[in-house]
């Protein structure tokens, strides 16, 4: 009579899958293949099954400081994305009152997102080089002699760019769960005699952490699979994790590539199964 | 369409959804065609979902629903023809009042002019034609629930389901819209199945009432013999209007009969043909809070044909028509008189005043 | 003593008197300042290369202005040091057309099945996690590698086409979740009792209802598209995509030509955008309007 549960499900989620497993699995098989291959040196790869990859790129002193790097670019991105992600959310739910303003205002964060990120990113040099702006305003005001070199091609320029980039990632998640939070509970806190602070503590802070979590998966698997902003802000003195394996490609390394790119992928599901372990993000989403 | 056989009789119906508990537990019922049902209970009883399995939202795990003598286990709500009211109302926000009203013809494949012709029709006898173009965001409560009565009514149902359908109402607009609910059943003819936690509403709407609890019926009948001769100490309660005392029978002898309890000894209990009593049995009985007098201690004492307890008052409470003076005479359970508003003001009793409540023999009720 | 009593009486009188002048709590001015330096500081670099996109031939990559004309926009369309920048851009806008009108049915259908638990819908879960999350160009370096063991050529319309889609759709299922969680289980009973199919229930209720989150899908699957770069880069094959150019531009041209591109990109992004959005606001106007003749 009527079309069981469990078949309307698995046929409603068949395109996803008709998506994900050509272009997520297999891929992932595939390159985990790859990383068990060896090389021979001239572009090719033969099938001679062994770990050997791996092991080398464990041994490796430069594996342990490309990672270090990623990871400090990933948590110095995630911190300062999630702090200015939840005053500006906090700001647009709790202080603006007249509700259009508050959605016009969300409006203006979110336009930059429909811009290109290489052009956002490039967008600094006019500002932090050393003739940028920046320099050019603190010289004249007297604060500074000489400009200052730090703000361009340095990974204070790497921050800035992610920071740019992926803050709208933060932003729009924390204000979505901000929302609901109904302000009569605010309200009672108040009359509970409740400090700001702990308004903050004991309400909004637990109640937007669903918000700040799908955040913190976003810009955290972003900053970790990217190479871009670090080469071109970081002026190639700062290498990334997938900057390294791209570079191997370029040399037609890839059975070490894949290698690295499995140890990457391992890491970044463990930085997002993590942030699942504390908020079961399904079950706030859909609630 | 002929107006069809509304007609309904559950036999044995079942609902379980996980296999072990059951929502709905073996329940019997008929309701004649043309009939005012209301199914009463508190919330988890089961009765929503009697309501949803005679629509056809969701499916009996065993027993057979007959609606005009017809099995319609398994078919769709348009080949019951039964039509829901849902307690959220469920109007569709993006549709117009009119479009709202005219969406079940639109799916039957009416031409627009067709449909919103018999739209117009629906509007003119609900009233609601001046909001035809409104959305329903745009309207008041009272008026939502006009455009959900009609758009369930436009489909010509034999059986009009009500989901709690006044709930969202406040007080003021809901007893409005019970005369309401009660002139379109008598108008459209045909059998209503309103489902309420509420017992007021259910008393003053239904030909028949159906007390539920945990998935069962408790006590099924006309308004009038639910209220005044409850069943059983739940319906009692449930119903409320009444007082329940537990005791043990005392000396059973020819036409009289006593009863003991914690905070009384010897009332006198009517003895029924048909049911005999036998001394030490349990016993529970009701008394209606209306059938009661106070009277001050020390005054003539019980009249002749009538029982009483005595205890002190422990809360007043004016309702205008009456005064509902609270006592303590039946040990945990409570025990109300409503006084009529002049009596009691003629001698006040004000609380921790000892008082003596009598009623008549016969006007107790035995409860099974 | 009585000085004490009195002391403690002026407060609460004292901050009423503050609280008249402005009601307003101190924190609101503080966060406004903030929320004000986050949009200088999140609009100010894009504008400045806007304006330094307008300088003459003497223009450099750095204030101060030089001249003012189109030379550098010229430049750009006649290809003379710059690679295929128009070809570029309509296949970045086909492309994410694609991914756009996919990403919408997919997500939608994928929102229909989650509203309701089925058996193994955690496994789809967390596999739609995963390739939201999996570094880009790892994905991208299987999907090429994959393509070739299978003998397949890499294309800007096939295989970048799926690798794209594996991070726009978790991207508008997550978005349908957030927009689901709002559609009422009643809306659909109420269709069905009126004798809807479900095929008229999706029609003329579902979709009418949940437009406004489709076309939230809609947009931001375009975006996400249109800028796509790490997943693109080993899958695009023999033709490059829009971000593709632009990243080559970075790495070899240094001249205005580049902040022109970045001009031209974003006038095209608000373009559609802005078509899209006026065209829903028009429809809607219409409606009303409809409604309004009707009354």
């Amino acid at each position: 009579m009527k079309l069981n549960r469990n078949a309307v499900g698995w046929l409603n989620v068949s395109p996803l899958l008709a998506v994900m497993v050509p272009f997520f699995i297999v891929p992932i098989i595939v390159v985990f293949i790859a990383s068990i291959m060896q090389t021979d040196g001239f572009g090719g790869m033969f099938w001679d099954p062994s770990l050997e990859n791996y092991s080398y790129i464990f041994k490796s002193d430069l594996t342990y400081r490309l990672y270090f790097e990623t990871v400090k670019f990933a948590v110095l991105t995630l911190v300062f994305s999630a702090f200015i992600g939840f005053w500006v959310a906090h700001f647009l739910v709790f202080h603006v009152r007249s509700k259009l303003l508050a959605m016009g205002l969300f409006l203006v964060c979110t336009v930059p997102f429909w811009t290109s990120n290489i052009i956002r990113m490039i967008s600094w040099i006019p500002l932090l080089g050393k003739e940028g702006l920046i320099n050019r305003a603190l010289i004249a005001m007297g604060a500074i002699q000489e400009p200052l070199e730090f703000l361009l091609y340095s990974d204070f320029a790497v921050v800035v760019a992610y920071v740019h980039q992926l803050t709208i990632f933060m932003i729009v998640p924390i204000f979505n769960s901000m929302a609901r939070i109904d302000k009569r509970v605010v309200e009672a806190a108040v009359d509970a005699g409740a400090s700001k602070f702990d308004i903050m503590r004991y309400i909004i802070v637990p109640m937007s952490k669903s918000g700040i979590a799908l955040g913190a998966i976003f810009v955290v698997s972003i900053v970790m699979g990217d190479f871009f902003v670090v080469k071109v802000m970081s002026g190639g003195g700062t290498a990334s994790v997938v900057g390294a394996f791209y570079e191997d490609i370029g040399v037609l390394q890839y059975p070490s590539a894949a290698a690295s790119a499995i140890i990457l992928t391992i890491l970044v599901m463990l930085m997002v199964a993590a942030i699942l372990r504390i908020v079961d993000i399904r079950k706030e989403i859909t609630q | 369409m002929g107006t069809g056989n509304g007609d309904i009789e559950l036999a044995g119906v079942t609902k379980s959804y996980d296999g072990e508990t059951y929502a709905v537990d073996g329940i019997n019922l008929k309701i004649p065609d043309g009939a005012y049902c209301c199914l009463l209970g508190p919330s988890g009883c089961g009765k929503s979902t009697i309501l949803r399995m005679i629509a056809g939202h969701e499916d009996p795990t065993h027993g057979e629903i007959l609606i005009g003598g017809e099995d319609v286990v398994g078919l769709d709500p348009v080949q019951r023809r039964t039509a829901m009211m849902f307690q959220s109302y469920a109007l569709f926000p993006h549709l117009s009042v009119r479009d709202n009203i005219a969406f079940a013809l639109r799916v039957r494949g009416l031409s627009k002019t067709e449909r919103y012709g018999k739209a117009d029709e629906m509007m003119e006898k609900v009233h609601l034609t001046e909001f035809a173009n409104r959305l329903p965001s745009q309207l008041s409560g009272g008026q939502q629930q006009r455009v959900a009565l009609a758009r369930a009514a436009i489909t010509e149902p034999r059986v009009l389901l009500l989901d709690e359908p006044l709930s969202a109402l406040d007080e003021h607009l809901r007893i409005r819209m019970r005369a309401e609910l009660s002139r379109m059943q008598r108008d459209l003819g045909i059998t209503f199945i309103h489902v309420t936690h509420t017992q007021m509403e259910a008393i003053a709407l239904a030909d028949t009432v159906v007390v539920m609890d945990r998935g069962e019926i408790r006590q099924a009948g006309p308004a009038r013999e639910v209220y005044a001769s409850p069943n059983n100490r739940y319906v009692a309660e449930f119903i409320g209007g009444q007082n329940v005392l537990s005791g043990k029978v005392g000396d059973v002898n020819g036409s009289k009969a006593t009863l003991a309890g914690p905070t009384f000894s010897n009332i006198e209990i009517p003895l029924l043909a048909g049911t005999p009593l036998h001394s030490g049995q349990s016993l529970d009985i009701a008394i209606r809070r209306d059938d009661i007098d106070l009277l001050r201690l020390g005054g003539n004492g019980v009249p002749p044909g009538s029982t009483g307890v005595e205890g002190a008052v422990t809360g007043v409470e004016y309702q205008g028509t009456f005064v509902k003076v609270m006592m303590d005479a039946a040990g945990e359970g409570e025990f109300v008189a409503y006084v009529p508003e002049r009596r009691f003001f003629e001698d006040t009793l004000s609380v921790g005043d000892r008082v003596l409540a009598v009623w008549q023999i016969d006007h107790a009720h035995l409860l099974a | 003593m009585t000085d004490a009593i009195a002391g403690k009486a002026a407060a609460p009188a004292k901050r009423r008197v503050r609280r008249a002048s402005s009601d307003r709590p101190w924190t609101f001015y503080v966060l406004a300042g903030f929320f004000a330096f986050y949009v200088i500081a999140l609009y100010g670099p894009m504008i400045s290369i806007y304006i330094l996109s307008f300088q003459d031939v003497r223009g450099g990559l750095v204030f101060p202005m030089r001249g003012f004309s189109l030379h550098w926009f010229n430049e750009l369309i006649m290809q003379t040091r710059t690679g295929d920048v128009s070809g570029s851009f309509r296949r970045s806008i086909y492309l994410a057309i694609a991914v756009t009108v996919i990403t919408v049915v997919f997500s939608f259908m994928a929102g229909m099945a989650f509203r309701r638990r089925f058996r193994g819908d955690t496994i789809v879960f967390y596999l739609m996690i995963g390739s939201l999350v999996a570094p880009g160009l790892v994905l991208g370096i299987g999907i090429g590698l994959g393509f070739d063991m299978a003998g397949i050529p890499t294309n800007w319309f096939t295989s970048a086409l799926g690798a794209q889609l594996s991070w726009t759709l978790p991207f508008g299922i997550l978005i349908m979740f957030a927009v689901m969680s709002r559609l009422n289980g009643d809306w659909e009973e109420a269709a069905r009792d009126l004798g809807a199919s479900p095929a008229q229930t999706i029609r003329l209720v579902i979709l009418p209802i949940l437009a406004p989150g489709l076309i939230a899908v809609a947009l931001f699957g375009f975006t996400l598209s249109y800028d796509e770069f790490a997943r693109t880069l080993q899958t695009a094959g023999a033709q490059n995509t829009l971000p593709l150019e632009i990243w080559s531009m970075t790495l070899n041209v240094t001249s205005p030509a580049l902040y022109a591109l970045g001009t031209v990109s974003t006038v095209i992004s608000f373009l559609i955008i802005g078509v899209s959005l006026g065209s829903i606001i028009l429809l809607q106007r219409r409606n009303a309007a409809r409604m309004n003749i009707s009354e």
